[in-house]
């Protein structure tokens, strides 16, 4: 019998290849033992323009072609490398630094080790991710080196060498390596000409080594403080590491501990805790709640001390409350700068977890726990014991100008401050800066690094400021980033996908042309769109005809974007990505690049354009009798915009065919929306505002802030494009029932609306019946005040926020039931009719192309559409989540420049008479202990309106900010719950005179203005004041 | 979580064991290892080892309710494949022996040997193989196709020529078409676990024939290959499978280049 054992000796190949064994565990806690092969090579480049050895060996991919070196010739170097330097950060540099390293003004050069890589993976995914990112752009000269595989670079763990200790020696060794390897490949070889080789590293014993070894290190805050705008650069290294092994040693702990990863998940799996994702109620930043699948409603969670350390958004595990910690939902407005107004963010010894103040905030609610109505019922409590997953991301806020200090101007001594995040659910963040004073006033970018149970406060770092605050770039930047919008220029490889022919493209004359091929000319239609003014990105168009058997061709022909668009292409990759095209009041961040949405695709009028059409054959009684889906070419004979399509179709003169199809258009769309409300399609209300931005000078700047209003022209477009996207949802449906992409909107659970229920009934004594939608539909029909117009429109807001939001999912995720939308009362739907701006239609587009077998350019069926689910649904989650970000952004811009208008207002009055503000009608939409929340339906906005805000008939009737809040020391308020209304008084006055009694859904008197928060909280930052005059207006 | 292939083979064309594209694992292999069977082989391609042996061919068939009829053309192929229990990450204890895998992989081996060794020389008998996986790390299929054709070539049973198989893989998704201008994923040859685990691959087995006659008279340079067997179980999109076989049959090439080698050698022994 032979031996088996591999015999080495004979293959000189053999001597080069080596194994790596490693020992990992699962999540269901198994141990196992990994066993990989390694080959080790020499012909992995050094990548540095500088070297002559490595391009002749450097070998090539499949197609011949040899990675272009990355490395500078003349690398950038610093007072101490005056020959310049390339970069070998290890694995805690790029933890501690991410940012640094992604900065624009230095930091070129770097040699990211696969050790290092690897490790990166293991710890922060997140981290991983942007360094990848980092690498794969080219003019930041990052080049990843496999170490491992090389055979001079790759180092084996020594016996009782642990595993950090032997990646910190493979980063020593490649520093030698390359040294060595530059020192003998160099071209010209000038020992003054090649740069040095610069570990960076923050791991002590590492640095101690490289000194030992002779080999270049630094740590990295030593390193940025040898470069130019060190102070700037040094805030932007996370602090959290070191910060935590300087105050390990002082033991005070403010939070309780997380429980252990296993007893999460034993916990978890047993019922005992549950998982789910933490949000924080906007009116009070106390107070919590928490959607688990365990329970159907949501699951409280008050105070810091039950919260412990969990920011709204995070994945957090609870465990619940024994009963007689269970507490009713707040009724008080609780706003963290006004609590927490007094904390110093340098004296950590002092503090508390709960502040005496925020104690007694926490108390008064659990006064209330107690109350007998159904509202009042205590709610299951629960406390956060663990956290799966952190969401945290980079945050704006500007600095507290409270917390910078009395010293501020004085040099350039590192303190603490705290910034305020824009978003009110995310607590302040306490950042170490070097540049507090030239900070103040700023908006800026902040990250959280680290939350520890000795800290009151997340701690974080700067990242950049966006410009001054109220200044309208730094405002707008601060939206997108808030709202995670990709705002960035296309990058090249984007624009590379674009025709060549760029604005010159037309639609090939010859038929016999390629893009003809499978293409329906329709271009004698008498085709027109309709849009809002001023519209450039034309998704739709319309036509309708008769046919001699007396019924109607009716098309719907929407922008083939998909034929410019090709699957995974860069394109479609970033369009992908970016999801939607958002819409601000003076910016439009587009999806796709503006030669294709605004032109390309867009359908002109006058032009012949590529179009994917729906037509449909219908009865003079709007009967569908067929419907047919081509692609085609069209030439739209007009772009009207609502009121000019309306003055046409209403102009008794006008006799034209093109009129007379609209009027046929309008004629049908109403018969469809009768039919849809029939089926019980919901008119929902939004408090949307628009503005008109194209305003002068000299006019009062609210006059450009407009309500939406309602043409019969805009309901034509929008009834058939339910329809065309309906029809194209069934079709897609019935050919790809696991990967169809469509659109549904959840039945909202019955609990949804028992507050707004229990309102009605109380104030109104109206109900509203949510058995299906139909009935919700008329019984909001039948909630009318006659007193009060607005009253309908009202309960409509409230009822739509009741609702679950409509999203984006594919065919195989759900059971058919499940697919309708509520909404619409649809059984089926889905997004067809504007691909130029968004994602989700394109994708629809191609599956539906493929679903009528249309061949493209290339002769090949358009299969890519029919992806994989799992794509698919990644898609979806993105598109999703884009599409919220796109109208949470939208709705900030105009509040923001409602807020602006308000002010260029104010300070036009101020000019000439006392006080700014406007008056306006507004109506109380909540009722809380200590104020109301007011709904301006002028200027689509809602506010707080605090006790200090009430206007009493005693009082003078406008004072300033400052003066106002004095009051608030002596104003009372009577409360009741189950009623629904707030009495407010002055102290020692009797109840009935000179006090206010509002109630919910009251009309309300109010004044509207724009002030600045001057001293105390929040100076400098500018909020919409809204003050309650008087009710029964 | 360790790298994976698809990322960081863009950015550095090295491979997760530092191979390049077009680089089989080192491959070593012997024959009679087992001197109480007709044939033997024993063959590692990386981490993957296999152990082959050949009895027959053998007069009836074991078990055979038609009294041997079945195999009145020819003889019969049997291939029995048994994955060992430590072969894999985790220890499994496999009860009866022949899981879903092991199945598969005998009844592609037996109609690709049954239809390759010229079996009508032997009416009425039986050829069984037995396969024995003794560490499993990618490319199963492939190994045991070339340990069996090893031990055959052992056992003396006539064949056209030898059975090399090899799997190729995209160092991508490949789920949508190939882009010319953009063209950015590489074929893979050999895949090792972690990289059959990520990417689409296929496992493709070549045969030439050795010339006989006036052909060898020839001496052409140019083998005559014939691809006789081909599986793919993963999805990909049509416009890659071309690169893909060609590189499953360039490395099917190089195999047989080195199972000829161990064959020749032992013979010289």
């Amino acid at each position: 019998m032979k031996s088996l054992r591999r015999d080495l000796s004979s293959n000189p190949q053999a001597a080069n290849v080596t194994s790596k064994i490693f020992v990992r565990s699962t999540k269901s806690g198994k141990v196992q033992k990994i066993v990989r092969e390694l080959y080790l090579r020499q012909d992995i480049p050094c990548s540095s323009k500088i070297c002559s050895a490595c391009p002749t060996t450097a070998p090539a991919d499949a197609n011949g072609n040899i990675t272009p070196f990355v490395l500078s010739e003349h690398p950038a170097g610093t007072s101490a490398f005056p020959r310049g330097h390339y970069l070998v950060p290890d694995t805690n540099a790029l933890l501690n630094g991410m940012d640094l390293f992604e900065h624009t003004g230095a930091f070129y050069d770097v040699i990211i080790l696969q050790t290092v890589l690897e490790e990166l993976k293991n710890q922060s995914l997140p981290l991983y991710n942007r360094l990848l990112a980092l690498i794969k752009t080219d003019d930041k000269r990052f080049y990843l080196f496999f170490n491992e595989f090389r055979l001079e670079t790759h180092v084996r763990r020594g016996p009782d060498e642990s595993i950090n200790d032997r990646n910190d020696r493979a980063v020593r060794t490649v520093a030698k390596w390359y040294t060595e390897h530059l020192k003998t490949t160099a071209k010209g070889k000038k020992e003054k000409t090649i740069p040095t080789i610069v570990v960076i590293t923050d791991d002590k014993e590492n640095l101690r080594k490289a000194k030992q070894e002779g080999v270049t290190a630094l740590s990295l805050s030593d390193y940025v403080a040898g470069l130019e705008d060190s102070d700037r650069l040094l805030d932007m290294i996370n602090e959290s590491r070191e910060a935590r092994e300087a105050k390990g040693a002082r033991g005070e702990l403010f939070y309780p501990e997380y429980y252990s990863k296993s007893r999460l998940m034993t916990g978890v799996r047993a019922g005992n805790l549950h998982q789910g994702v933490f949000n924080v109620s906007p009116y009070n930043y106390l107070e919590g709640s928490i959607n688990v699948s365990a329970f159907d409603k949501p699951l409280l969670i008050l105070g810091r001390d039950n919260s412990n350390r969990a920011i709204s958004g995070d994945v957090v595990v609870i465990e619940v409350l024994p009963k007689d910690q269970w507490k009713t939902p707040s009724t008080k407005l609780v706003d963290e700068e006004a609590v927490t107004k007094n904390d110093n963010p340098d004296a950590e010894d002092s503090e508390a977890v709960v502040t005496e103040r925020e104690r007694k905030a926490l108390q008064e609610e659990v006064k209330k726990a107690h109350g007998t109505n159904s509202e009042g019922r205590p709610q299951p409590t629960a406390r956060v014991v663990g956290v799966m997953e952190r969401r945290w991301r980079q945050y704006v806020g500007h600095v507290d100008s409270g917390s910078t200090g009395a010293q501020d101007s004085s040099g350039r001594r590192q303190q603490n401050v705290f910034v305020l995040p824009m978003d009110k659910k995310v607590p302040k963040i306490r950042v170490r800066t070097r540049q507090a004073a030239d900070l103040l006033g700023q908006r800026i970018l902040v990250t959280i690094d680290a939350w520890d149970r000795d800290s009151r406060y997340p701690t974080g770092h700067f990242i950049r400021s966006l410009g001054e605050l109220e200044t309208k770039g730094a405002e707008t930047e601060a939206l997108l980033l808030e709202y995670d919008v990709q705002y960035k220029p296309f990058p090249k490889a984007v624009l590379d996908c674009l025709p060549s022919e760029g604005h010159d493209w037309r639609v090939p004359t010859s038929k016999e042309n390629i893009g003809w091929k499978g293409r329906r000319d329709l271009r004698d239609l008498l085709i027109c769109s309709i849009d809002p003014p001023g519209c450039q990105d034309i998704d739709d168009a319309l036509h309708a005809r008769p046919l001699p058997n007396g019924n109607f061709e009716v098309g719907v022909h929407i922008a083939d974007v998909s034929h410019f668009v090709k699957p995974n292409n860069a394109m479609d990759l970033e369009a992908s990505l970016r999801g939607t095209t958002v819409y601000l009041v003076d910016k439009r961040i587009d999806m796709l690049p503006h030669l294709l949405g605004t032109d390309l695709c867009s359908l002109k009028p006058y032009v012949e354009r590529y179009a994917f059409s729906v037509l449909w054959e219908m009865t003079p009684n709007a009967e569908v009798v067929s419907a047919d889906f081509t692609k085609s070419v069209i030439r739209s004979r007009e772009a009207f915009s609502y009121e000019k399509a309306q003055k046409r179709i209403d102009d008794p003169s006008a006799k034209d065919e093109l009129t007379e199809s609209m009027r046929t258009l309008l004629r049908f769309s109403k018969i469809l929306r009768q039919k849809r409300m029939d089926a019980g399609a919901l008119n929902l209300a939004s408090p949307e505002v628009r503005i008109e931005a194209d305003n002068d000078e000299v006019g009062d700047p609210l006059a450009d802030v407009k309500t939406k209003a309602m043409l019969e022209t805009n309901s034509l477009v929008e009834e058939f494009m339910l329809h065309a996207n309906i029809t194209v949802a069934t079709k897609i449906y019935s050919t790809f029932s696991q990967t169809a992409m469509l659109r549904r909107h959840a039945t909202p659970p019955p609990q949804n609306f028992e507050e707004l229920t229990n309102q009605l009934t109380k104030k109104r004594d109206m109900r509203i019946d949510v058995s299906s939608s139909r009935a919700l539909a008329d019984s909001l029909d039948r909630c009318v005040d006659e007193k009060n117009p607005f009253f309908n429109t009202l309960v409509r807001i409230l009822a739509t926020r009741c609702m679950t939001s409509a999203e984006y999912f594919c065919a195989g995720a759900h059971a058919e039931s499940e697919f309708r939308h509520y909404g619409l009362a649809s059984p089926i739907y889905t997004h067809f009719t504007s691909p130029i701006r968004r994602y989700a239609d394109l994708l629809v587009h191609r599956q539906l192309a493929s679903a009528i077998n249309y061949e493209g350019e290339d002769g090949r069926a358009v299969v890519e559409g029919v992806m994989t689910r799992n794509r698919l649904e990644d898609i979806c989650r993105n598109i999703n989540y884009r599409h919220r970000n796109a109208q949470f952004a939208g709705r900030a811009s105009i509040e923001y420049y409602v807020g602006q208008a308000l002010k260029a207002r104010g300070e036009k009055m101020a000019a000439t008479s006392m006080d700014g503000g406007i008056e306006e009608e507004g109506y109380v939409m909540r009722v809380f202990e200590n104020g109301v929340v007011v709904f301006v339906p002028r200027f689509g906005i809602e506010g707080v309106v605090r006790l200090e805000d009430f206007v009493l008939p005693t009082d003078a009737a406008l004072r300033t900010v400052a003066e106002r809040r004095e009051l608030v020391m002596r104003r009372q308020s009577d409360f009741d719950n189950e009623e629904y209304t707030l009495r407010v008084s002055n102290k020692g006055q009797s109840e009935t005179d000179g006090s206010m009694k509002v109630e919910l859904f009251e009309k309300v008197n109010v004044n509207v203005s724009s002030v600045k928060e001057e001293g105390g909280r929040g100076a400098g930052k500018r909020r919409v004041r809204i003050l309650i005059l008087g009710n029964n207006a | 979580m360790p790298l994976d292939t698809s990322t960081t083979y863009p950015l550095t064309k090295l491979r997760l064991d530092g191979r390049r594209w077009n680089e089989l694992r080192l491959l070593q292999a012997q024959i009679s290892t087992n001197p109480a069977s007709s044939g033997s082989s024993y063959l590692a391609m990386g981490n993957t080892a296999i152990l082959c042996s050949v009895h027959g061919p053998a007069e009836g068939r074991r078990g055979d309710a038609t009294g041997g009829a079945a195999g009145s053309a020819g003889a019969v192929v049997e291939v029995d494949v048994s994955v060992a229990g430590f072969s894999g990450v985790d220890r499994k204890r496999r009860a009866g022996g022949s899981d879903k895998q092991s199945t598969r992989i005998a009844s592609i081996l037996r109609s690709a040997f049954q239809s390759h060794l010229h079996t009508h020389l032997y009416p009425h008998s039986t050829i069984s193989v037995h396969v024995s996986v003794l560490s499993s790390d990618g490319s199963l299929l492939a190994a045991a196709v070339n340990a069996c054709t090893l031990a055959l070539v052992d056992a003396g049973i006539p064949m056209p020529g030898l059975l090399c198989g090899c799997t190729a893989g995209m160092s991508g998704s490949a789920s949508t078409a190939r882009d010319p201008d953009n063209d950015f994923l590489d074929p893979l040859l050999d895949l090792s676990l972690p990289e059959e685990q990520e990417l689409p691959f296929l496992t493709v087995g070549t045969t030439t024939t050795v010339p006989v006659g006036e052909a060898a008279m020839l001496n052409e340079d140019e083998d005559e290959m014939k691809v006789a067997m081909l599986t793919m179980d993963s999805k990909v999109h049509c416009s890659y499978v071309e690169t893909m076989l060609a590189v499953g049959i360039d490395g099917c090439k190089q195999i047989r280049e080195i199972l000829e080698g161990v064959i020749k050698k032992s013979a010289r022994s």
